[in-house]
């Protein structure tokens, strides 16, 4: 290999001379799998890659975490990340001082920790993670939520539209968007944008306005509002990597907060800015929390991790519009199932003239522009 | 015979080309593809919006093709039955003193004087009920077809559902708001005003 790279490579499939066998982690069967690895060929290092991937396929949230061939330096990091909440838990149910209720704590964080990704949960499994959450915010605030963990219903596929030429721009949206989804409020996270643009100038978004504070509508402007797609061929998807973001059945692209791991991949993989970031823990005064959550839509969120609109999914399962779509005086959003030839989103579709945003990369967002 | 293995392989491959030229690894090549064939078999779902719509009352309407829900009107009106106090024809309440009267704070900003006054949708003999331009009787309940009279393009798309809003969710039953649940009559235009809020920290990160 040349010394002149300007990237670094891991090296894998070197035929260095490697150790007897004997690993630092001191299992003998297994759990250590860094040995194995190290000295291997390509097609058997890709065999093993394939296998272990392959295998988390099938693997149910439970089996998921322990079930795994682990290496040392993912065990070293699962461990300590476990080591604080093991040792609170054994500390709290050892202890005849405690409480009842930081015992039930301990025992809840005990279980969240290992929990699996919720896409790959049972119902039974998504159940159980959804009690917890209620039970220990119960413990924590003292006050009770409702979360569902309602799935996707057959023969529904979310789609939106969205009517420039009605769009006045009185962000009546936002401010509902954030209410019902509990974003940070210090931080003063949106996931809708209204971009205010010239008229007679085209989509220029460099040139457009998305924090106005004027009367609107202000003269010779036309107002465009952007939020996530939930495209059909999402890219944020793609490029995730731990499988923390994907597209349910009905088309809602979703996020496990408790498996992603903050990479930010999917923020830069978005061509439309869809994605937001947490980087503080999000704050909302407990008065304002929305309490009609959904595991994967509304639900408190913690530092680190990426949230996006979800068609308010808490909304939408439960036969509701989106907040944004219900805040609107206009009428500019229309909401509805692409799949019920009745809809009056398949109507818009099929006799209004309909475009969507950087149509050619195709992505196939599920949200479309039109105008009277 | 060579020659023939070979135009078997060419073909054979040419095949392959052929049929590796899909759309990675969806079923369908785009979104229209997709609703297009998955509504095929639809049977409708569970979610319906029947429950939302509970304790508002509406009514069923057909225009067209079209058949849905719009919310009951005459209810919402603060002093209906109008003939309540429009006991005598128009011209006998009619006086010129200078007290205020009922409906003092009307003000009409609805296109201009040479196309409309109150007659235009009013029956001064009827107030009970509005009337169309040719003077035919139009149910308080039924408004929608008073504002058709000129804005054909609009009510096409709020039979379809491109104009207005739901009055609760997504999902059938079809319960749409009509014109004057969200338009003044009497002042159909939107007005400028504020928007709802500005984003401080937008600008800090901006900067």
């Amino acid at each position: 290999m040349s010394d002149n790279k300007k990237w670094f490579s891991l090296n894998l499939s070197s035929p260095k001379k490697q150790s007897t066998g004997s690993c630092g982690c001191g299992k003998t069967s297994g759990g250590c799998g860094s040995h194995a690895n190290d000295q291997i060929s390509d097609e058997d290092f890709d065999a093993a890659v394939d296998a272990a991937i392959g295998d988390e396929r099938k693997k149910d949230g439970f089996d998921q975490v322990f079930d795994v061939q682990m290496d040392r330096r993912t065990a070293f990091r699962k461990l300590t990340a476990s080591l604080l909440i093991g040792a609170g838990a054994v500390s709290t149910s050892c202890s005849v001082t405690t409480g009842e209720d930081a015992k039930e704590k301990a025992q809840i964080d005990w279980e969240e920790q290992f929990k699996g990704n919720y896409k790959l949960m049972t119902d039974k499994e998504r159940n159980a993670t959804v009690e917890r959450l209620v039970r220990s915010y119960q413990l924590r605030k003292e006050k009770t939520i409702t979360m569902s963990s309602q799935n996707a219903e057959e023969d529904v596929l979310f789609g939106y539209a969205f009517n420039i030429s009605k769009c006045q721009g009185y962000m009546d949206c936002v401010s509902a968007c954030v209410e019902e989804n509990n974003q940070d409020r210090n931080s003063q996270m949106e996931y809708i944008r209204i971009h205010e643009m010239k008229d007679g100038k085209g989509f220029k978004f460099d040139d457009a306005d998305d924090n106005y504070y004027h009367e609107v509508p202000a003269e010779g402007h036309f107002y465009m509002g952007t939020q996530c797609f939930h495209c059909d061929n999402p890219p944020c998807v793609d490029v995730c990597p731990v499988q923390a973001t994907w597209r349910e059945d009905d088309g809602l692209v979703v996020i496990d907060y408790d498996w992603c791991v903050g990479c930010r991949y999917c923020m830069a993989a978005c061509p439309y800015d869809g994605r937001r970031f947490n980087w503080s823990t999000p704050k909302v005064p407990e008065e304002e929390v929305n309490k009609n959550q959904h595991y994967l839509g509304n639900r408190m969120r913690k530092k680190g991790v990426m949230e996006k609109c979800t068609f308010c999914v808490q909304r939408s399962r439960a036969g509701k519009n989106p907040a944004c779509v219900e805040a609107c005086p206009t009428g500019a959003r229309i909401f509805g199932n692409l799949l019920d030839p009745d809809s009056t989103i398949r109507w818009v579709l099929e006799n209004k003239k309909v475009f969507r945003l950087k149509e050619d990369l195709g992505t196939e967002p599920k949200f479309w522009y039109f105008m009277d | 015979m060579i020659k023939k293995n070979y135009i078997y392989i060419l073909g054979c491959t040419f095949i392959c080309i052929l049929f590796s030229c899909k759309h990675n690894e969806g079923e369908y090549h785009n979104i229209t593809d997709k609703i297009e064939a998955e509504s095929k078999n639809y049977h409708g779902t569970s979610i319906s919006s029947e429950q939302l719509l509970e304790g508002i009352e509406t009514i069923e309407i057909t225009e067209g093709v079209h058949t849905f829900l719009i919310p009951e009107r005459k209810s919402q009106i603060k002093s209906y039955a109008c003939t309540e106090c429009h006991t005598k024809p128009l011209r006998e309440l009619k006086s010129n003193d200078t007290i205020k009267k009922a409906h003092w704070d009307i003000k009409l900003a609805h296109a201009d004087l040479n196309t409309m006054n109150c007659i235009t949708c009013h029956n001064g003999e009827d107030m009970n009920n509005l009337q169309s331009l040719t003077g035919n009787s139009i149910d308080f309940n039924r408004s929608y077809k008073l504002c058709s009279q000129c804005h054909s393009k609009q009510f096409k798309d709020w039979k379809g559902g491109a104009h207005g809003k739901k009055v609760a969710g997504w999902a059938p039953p079809r319960a749409s708001m009509t014109c004057v649940n969200c338009h003044n009559p009497h002042k159909p235009g939107f007005d400028t005003r504020w928007p709802a809020g500005f984003n401080s920290q937008k600008v800090k990160e901006r900067e």
